[in-house]
């Protein structure tokens, strides 16, 4: 819930329509929503739960025989796609009840009358899904450092988990806001986001083992999630560089570009009272 | 008498050779492995080295040469294919060469194992079977090791989960004082 935001106080912000002009309002925001998200509990929360489900998979790989016989790497990456996996979801269900939990909870009104832009009201609710990512990619840092420390790729495993992982959060955080815009109701929204984020994930636990043709490799590609988590495990496991199949990277900046370009363009038509349409 | 019974041996003799599959000789090839012995640990990598030399006086054809890896202690189940990903060579030797062929393995479980490499005629499936040769047997003794720091991770995998739980209930807790 985002009520009270104070943008006074900055020196600069009325225009003739009393919305911020100086777009600035959106960092007002952010900064509010993220209070909203750390101090309400609901980001601890959060983090506690993926904090629980990263120490089962990291202990489950470091005392499986059929992982420790061989391949540091592999479990390395296994827990690397994971924290990105439950970062990219805690993001996804922030946003989900960007806007469509404000209209359930009544409070869209009130952040409707706020002197801000209702773009900047967009960019506030992504700045505070996006600050729930890189909340889980910190709290993965140990898991990660006590798997990755004896085989000498633990800067390059944070370093992909990082820059990968805030690529797919930004886009499905994006996807999440939009979703959410467009449904009157926090369950649909959730239901629909979280469907969504599974349908991606799905192709990844596909075993290595079965067949997998022209096909299978155009839906990796063009699923932002397994294009991006191909892309690391290429490089974590099979030791290749950044810039050999550079073309993983396709999606996932599509995604980022589309989604979040779609909010700047039809922002102000999606954040009312009522999804599609009507009043607001 | 003696002609007409000369002759059915003689017919019976034609008879059963022919329907009798012809069987292929074995190359004339000899195969020496080194080292014959291998102590390692689970994990690591080493290669083995087959020298194969065409002892007879013409060329060998083309020759398939196969490893393959089993368990001596029956403990584990042997997948060659997880030891080494190029596990058959194609060669040909002329009169009197001899050429050396590298394997690169990995020790994927621990225990005792043989590596052996076989080397068969190539050649489609109706050609003449015949003997093979073996090379001699590699004894690979592998020792169990854990690579990954469990009681690491059992730390990391409750102390995270405890301080970000605190710090949860913190928020939790003064969040309804403030409410």
């Amino acid at each position: 819930m985002t009520t009270g935001v104070d943008v006074a106080g900055d020196g600069a912000r009325s225009s003739a329509s009393g919305r911020d002009s100086t777009g600035a309002g959106w960092l007002v925001l952010g900064a509010q929503e993220c209070r909203d998200l750390w101090w309400s509990g609901r980001g601890p929360l959060l983090l506690f739960v993926l904090s629980v489900l990263l120490s089962g998979v990291t202990y489950l790989t470091a005392t499986n025989r059929a992982l420790n016989f061989l391949e540091q790497r592999e479990a390395v990456n296994l827990v690397v796609q994971f924290a990105v996996a439950l970062g990219v979801l805690a993001a996804l269900i922030v946003s989900a009840d960007g806007i469509s939990g404000e209209r359930e909870r009544g409070t869209l009104e009130t952040l409707l009358v706020t002197p801000v832009t209702r773009r900047a009201i967009l960019a506030g609710k992504l700045t505070a899904a996006l600050s729930l990512w890189f909340a889980s990619f910190i709290v993965s840092i140990p898991y990660i450092w006590v798997l990755a420390g004896g085989v000498g790729i633990m800067g390059q495993a944070l370093a992909l988990a990082f820059s990968y992982g805030t690529l797919v959060a930004a886009g499905l955080a994006s996807v999440g806001l939009l979703v959410s815009a467009l449904s009157n109701s926090n369950k649909t929204s959730l239901a629909g986001s979280v469907l969504l984020l599974l349908v991606l994930f799905a192709p990844t636990q596909i075993p290595t083992g079965m067949p997998q043709g022209w096909f299978f490799d155009v839906l990796v590609r063009v699923n932002p999630v397994t294009s991006a988590l191909a892309h690391i495990s290429a490089q974590l496991v099979q030791g290749r560089s950044w810039t050999q199949d550079l073309s993983y990277l396709i999606s996932p900046i599509v995604i980022v570009v589309g989604a979040a370009g779609a909010l700047a363009i039809a922002g102000n038509r999606l954040v009312r009272l009522t999804a599609g349409g009507g009043s607001g | 008498m003696t002609r007409p019974l000369l002759l059915l041996a003689s017919l019976l003799w034609v008879l059963l050779a022919s329907a009798a599959p012809a069987e292929a000789a074995p190359p004339h090839v000899t195969v020496v492995a080194r080292p014959d012995r291998v102590s390692t640990t689970l994990g690591d990598e080493f290669v083995i080295r087959t020298q194969l030399t065409n002892t007879s006086g013409a060329d060998t054809g083309q020759l398939l040469v196969h490893l393959n890896i089993a368990s001596l202690d029956g403990r584990a189940y042997v997948d060659p294919e997880d030891w080494s990903s190029e596990r058959s060579q194609d060669i040909s030797l002329e009169p009197g060469e001899n050429r050396t062929l590298s394997w690169d393995i990995q020790a994927v479980n621990s225990g005792s194992f043989a590596a052996y490499v076989v080397v068969l005629p190539a050649g489609g499936a109706d050609e003449p079977a015949g003997a093979l040769v073996v090379s001699p047997m590699i004894k690979i003794a592998v020792a169990d090791r854990s690579t990954l720091n469990a009681s690491g991770a059992l730390q990391v995998g409750v102390v995270v989960p405890v301080l970000l739980g605190g710090l949860a209930l913190a928020a939790h807790l003064r969040h309804r004082r403030r409410a």
